[in-house]
C-alpha cells in the first residue's frame, strides 16, 4: 500500500511556519512494508496528520494519494475498505466503548472483518498482563489498560499500514518494549508497516526510517 | 454486541411516553376510519340513490290546496339551487304525464292490475348496481325500481287470493307489462322488477322509456315538475335541511332522518379522525425525535463504530429496524385495542338499533399499512442522515 501527502497543510496549520523537513507542504511517500517513526512536538500537528490520513479530516490544500487515488475521490465505500482490511489504527483517545466489556469491544471489531479468535486476544491480554481484565468493562480500567486494549484491539484486523498516534503515552517502559514487540511480530506476520507518532525520539523502537512535521 | 452498545444504556422515559402516544392516537386512528367507512356504507343496501341524495318537494299547504301557491319547481328555482355552496347538484324528477296501468302478466300467479305512477331520475342520482338498468325503443323489457310498499300490497293481494306471497328474489322472477295510454292509442310494453328501494314512492323507470312515453303519449306536454333530486355535499347536510326549512321545502321523513343521522355520527367520527391523525403525526415526530436524541445520546459510540471500520448503513439500518419493531408493536398493540372498542361500540350502536356490518372496513387495514410506510420512510431518512452526518468526523 502506497500513500503520498503532496503539499498537503492544514487549514489549522497553514499560518505556522513549517521547516523544509517538514510533511506539511512537502512531497512525502509512505512506503508499503515500512516501519516509519513521526517524531514532532506538541501542536505540530501528530493527530492532525493521523486524522487527515484516515479521512475524518479534509480540511486541508494539497492532495493524499492513497493506493493511487485522491483521497478526497474516496467515497464511503472506499473508507469503509480502508479501515476494515488496509489501514488499522490507534487514536490518541483510543476509541474505546467504556460501557463495554474488553471482551465486547474485540467483539464489535471482529464482527467487521470475521477474524475474531477468543483464544488469540485472551493470549495477547495476557502478555501484556491484562488478562484479569477480560470481562471488566473498559471505562474502569486505567489510560495505561486502556492503551494496551486499543492497540490488542487494533492488531485483530488484517492492515497493510498501521497508524499510531502517540500509543505508549501512558505506559511505562516494560509495557511499552512489551507492546512494540507484539505490534512487530503482528506487522511481521502481516508483512506491513507503520506509522507511529510519538513526542520524543524513541531508542526502544527499530524504525526505517523517520519523517518530521 | 452493536445493539447492546447503542440501546442498553438509553433513558426510556421519553420512549415510553412516545410509544403511549402514538398507541393511543393509533387505536383511535383506526376506530374512526373503521367507523366512519362503517356509518357511510350503512343503509346501502336498501338505498338506490346516489350518496347524500334527497328527493324534495314543495310543503303541501292549504293555501297550495286552493291554488293560491305553486307546487311546482320552476327553471329559475332550480338554477338558484344549484349555487348553494352546500349543494353539489340539482336535478328535475320527471313524472308521466299519461295514463299508466301496471298489471301480472305470469302464467304462476293471478292477475292483478292497478292505475300506477312512474317516475324517472337522472342516472347520475342513481346507485343502481344492476346492468340492466337501461332502455332503448325495440327492446324487449323496462327494466323498473319498485316502491317496497307496492310489494307489500302485491302480497295483500296474494293472500287475499289465497296464493304464496313472493319474497323480492321471486318478484323480481315474475313477468309484469305496463299499458300505456294518452286516451285514444295505448302500448302494452313488458316489464321487469330489478331491485326494491325504500326511499322513493313510485315506480322508477329509465329516462329513456320515460322520454319514449313523454314523447308518444303525452300530446306535447312536458308535464310540471314538482319533485327534484338534491345532492348534498359531504357533511353538509345541516346546512341543506336549515334550507329546507326557509324554503318551505320537504323531503320523506325516513331519509332525513338517516341523512341526519349519518351526517352527526360522520361528523363525529370525522372529530375524532381529524384529533388522531394530529396524535398520531404529533407521537410519531416524537419517536423520531427520540431517534435523533438516541442517536445524539450514542453520538460518540457512532463516531468510533465508524472510524473503526464500521459502514454507516449498517449502523443506520441498525437504528430504523429498532424504531420499526417500537413502532410495529404500536400499531399490534393499536389494533388489539381497536379490537377490543369495536366489541363495545357495536354492541352500543346494536343497543340503539343501527345493525353495522361485523367485517372489519379496508380503510382500517390500508390506514395502518400507511401510516407504517409514513413511519418507516421518515425513520429511515432521518437515521441515514444523521448517521452519515458522522461519518468522516
Amino acid at each position: 500500500m502506497k500513500i503520498e501527502f503532496c503539499k498537503v497543510i492544514p487549514k489549522p496549520l497553514a499560518e505556522i511556519l513549517h521547516n523544509e523537513q517538514s510533511l506539511w507542504g512537502s512531497n512525502v511517500i509512505f512506503e508499503s512494508g515500512k516501519k516509519i517513526l513521526l517524531n514532532a512536538a506538541s501542536g505540530k500537528g501528530k493527530t492532525t496528520f493521523v486524522h487527515t490520513l484516515m479521512g475524518l479530516r479534509s480540511d486541508f490544500s494539497g492532495e493524499i494519494i492513497i493506493d493511487g487515488k485522491n483521497s478526497k475521490s474516496l467515497n464511503t465505500d472506499d473508507w469503509v475498505r480502508l479501515r476494515q482490511s488496509k489501514i488499522a489504527s490507534v487514536y490518541q483517545d483510543l476509541q474505546l466503548f467504556p460501557h463495554l466489556t474488553v471482551e465486547e469491544n474485540f467483539k464489535i471489531k471482529a464482527e467487521l472483518t470475521g477474524s475474531f479468535n477468543s483464544n488469540s486476544a485472551l493470549d495477547n491480554l495476557d502478555y501484556l498482563g491484562l488478562a484479569d481484565k477480560w470481562n471488566q468493562r473498559c471505562g474502569l480500567l486505567s489510560m495505561g489498560q486502556q492503551q494496551r486494549v486499543a492497540i490488542i484491539r487494533s492488531l485483530m484486523q488484517p492492515f497493510e499500514v498501521l497508524v499510531m498516534d502517540e500509543p505508549f503515552s501512558h505506559l511505562d517502559q516494560t509495557n511499552t518494549e512489551l507492546c512494540i514487540k507484539l505490534i512487530n511480530d503482528r506487522c511481521d506476520e502481516l508483512k506491513a508497516g507503520f506509522i507511529l507518532t510519538t513526542l520524543d525520539a524513541r531508542k526502544d523502537l527499530v524504525f526505517d526510517y523517520e519523517v518530521k512535521l | 454486541m452493536i445493539k447492546t452498545l447503542l440501546f442498553n444504556h438509553q433513558e426510556k422515559r421519553q420512549l415510553v411516553i412516545a410509544f403511549i402516544g402514538s398507541l393511543l392516537g393509533v387505536s383511535f386512528l383506526i376506530t374512526s376510519i373503521h367507523y366512519l367507512s362503517k356509518i357511510n356504507d350503512y343503509g346501502k343496501e336498501s338505498e338506490i340513490l346516489g350518496k347524500n341524495t334527497l328527493i324534495i318537494q314543495k310543503k303541501v299547504t292549504s293555501a297550495s290546496s286552493f291554488n293560491l301557491t305553486k307546487t311546482d319547481f320552476s327553471p329559475n328555482e332550480i338554477s338558484k339551487m344549484k349555487l348553494e355552496p352546500f349543494i353539489s347538484d340539482v336535478k328535475p324528477v320527471v313524472s308521466n304525464n299519461f295514463r299508466v296501468w301496471f298489471e301480472t302478466n305470469d302464467p304462476y300467479v293471478p292477475t292483478f292490475k292497478s292505475d300506477v305512477f312512474i317516475q324517472a331520475v337522472s342516472k347520475e342520482f342513481l346507485d343502481v348496481k344492476s346492468n340492466n338498468w337501461h332502455w332503448k325503443e325495440g327492446e324487449k323489457f323496462v327494466p323498473m325500481i319498485m316502491p317496497r310498499d307496492f310489494l307489500v300490497m302485491l302480497n295483500t293481494f296474494m293472500n287475499a287470493s289465497g296464493i304464496p306471497q313472493v319474497s323480492d328474489e321471486l318478484a323480481m322472477k315474475l313477468k309484469f307489462r305496463l299499458r300505456i295510454s294518452d286516451g285514444l292509442k295505448e302500448e302494452w310494453v313488458d316489464t321487469r322488477i330489478i331491485g326494491f328501494t325504500n326511499e322513493i314512492s313510485s315506480i322508477l323507470v329509465p329516462e329513456n322509456f320515460m322520454d319514449y312515453a313523454t314523447r308518444k303519449y303525452a300530446n306535447g306536454n312536458p308535464g310540471k315538475i314538482t319533485q327534484i333530486m338534491v345532492a348534498g355535499k359531504e357533511g353538509q347536510f345541516g346546512k341543506l335541511e336549515k334550507y329546507m326549512n326557509d324554503h318551505g321545502l320537504e323531503s320523506k321523513n325516513a331519509q332525513v332522518i338517516v341523512s341526519r343521522l349519518k351526517s352527526i355520527v360522520g361528523t363525529l367520527f370525522g372529530v375524532i379522525l381529524v384529533i388522531s391523525i394530529v396524535t398520531v403525526v404529533a407521537s410519531g415526530l416524537v419517536l423520531i425525535q427520540y431517534m435523533q436524541l438516541l442517536l445524539s445520546h450514542n453520538k460518540y459510540e457512532v463516531r468510533t463504530l465508524l472510524r473503526i471500520g464500521m459502514h454507516p448503513d449498517k449502523i443506520s439500518r441498525t437504528f430504523f429496524f429498532y424504531f420499526i419493531r417500537v413502532f410495529g408493536a404500536v400499531l399490534v398493540i393499536g389494533f388489539t385495542v381497536f379490537g377490543l372498542l369495536k366489541y363495545f361500540v357495536d354492541e352500543m350502536f346494536q343497543t340503539g338499533g343501527i345493525y353495522l356490518s361485523k367485517s372489519i372496513s379496508i380503510y382500517a387495514f390500508a390506514a395502518i399499512l400507511l401510516t407504517f410506510i409514513i413511519f418507516a420512510l421518515s425513520s429511515f431518512r432521518t437515521a441515514k442522515k444523521e448517521v452519515f452526518s458522522l461519518f468522516n468526523k
